[in-house]
């Protein structure tokens, strides 16, 4: 399948993807491994903590985002990475059993002026629960090929 | 234990010496950001970074192991509410090893919540050369110290 190129992407463009099921095992064997913090990792202290339970570390949110926007997006993309991303919320603690899906909107394209063979997209992406409670909110911003001539 | 009155605005931390390995960042990148130059060492030698390099979700990672082996282990850490600003400066890649530098910028009490103050920090995430790989500007969760009984 042909590639999709900065010029394929416009303003306004949706997708939306999901869901991921979270298992309480993922939960742990994350924040054993990069975010060791009671709450993460130790049932007892979790359910005396302000969470009241086992909650994933944000940073294994992010990830789990991450891996359904290149399984629906960013793998059809000619992408060129990211150089950042602004305004992360944790708004809402997941918990084991929860079912993630994300919405994305794109709210800003422009043609990079340093290397005209790139452009920049910056989207608006909201990550939910299965309640539909907003869970993550994030500005991504992602380099692109433009599309050869 | 650190306590939010211990976080004055200016105080720096530093801490690391995370030592990044090829089989940990394939590991990390098939499960959350299988994207070819993460994953696939022939398909990353011909891409635009030259070799495999770090999922930046995965620099976050490391750089949370980090803050949590360098100070929230022993701070009263609540948790975060988010992140400002985080730009990946340079890839990460296998055989360096990364170290922290964290700075309190700012911090306040939320008039709801008695009990927790938030802290303001920016984190810088250098490798053994001190070359800059990740700037994040995030907030921190943090109990007051306890009043003397």
């Amino acid at each position: 399948m042909d590639k999709v190129y900065f010029e394929d992407v416009s303003i306004g463009d949706k997708t939306s993807y999901g869901s991921k099921k979270v298992t309480r095992e993922e939960i742990l064997d994350f924040a054993r491994k990069y975010d060791p913090q009671p709450f993460h990792i130790d049932e007892e202290a979790a359910r005396k903590s302000i969470y009241g339970g086992l909650i994933a570390s944000g940073w294994h949110t992010a990830a789990m985002l991450m891996r359904m926007m290149v399984d629906c997006m960013v793998n059809k993309r000619a992408g060129l990475g990211s150089p950042g991303f602004d305004n992360l919320r944790w708004i809402h603690p997941v918990r084991p059993g929860d079912e993630l899906r994300f919405e994305s909107v794109v709210i800003e394209t422009r043609k990079s002026t340093s290397r005209p063979d790139m452009g920049i997209i910056r989207a608006d992406v909201r990550l939910f629960n299965q309640k539909d409670e907003l869970v993550l909110t994030m500005k991504s911003t992602g380099m692109m090929q433009a599309r050869p001539e | 234990m650190l306590y939010w009155e211990d976080f004055t605005i200016g105080r720096t931390l530093e801490f690391g010496g995370y030592e990044v390995t090829e089989e940990e960042v394939i590991e990390f990148a098939t499960a959350f950001d299988p994207q070819s130059f993460h994953i696939d060492k022939e398909a990353a030698k011909d891409h635009y970074f030259g070799g495999i390099i770090a999922s930046g979700w995965h620099t976050g990672a490391m750089c949370m192991r980090m803050m949590v082996d360098g100070y929230l282990h022993d701070a009263a850490s609540m948790g975060s509410p988010g992140i400002d600003e985080l730009r990946w400066k340079k890839p990460v890649r296998p055989g360096e090893t990364l170290h922290v530098k964290a700075e309190v910028l700012d911090r306040s009490l939320p008039k709801s919540r008695p009990e927790l103050g938030f802290v303001k920090f920016s984190h810088t995430v250098m490798n053994q050369n001190d070359e800059v790989k990740l700037t994040m500007v995030s907030s921190g969760m943090f109990l007051r110290t306890p009043e003397e009984k």
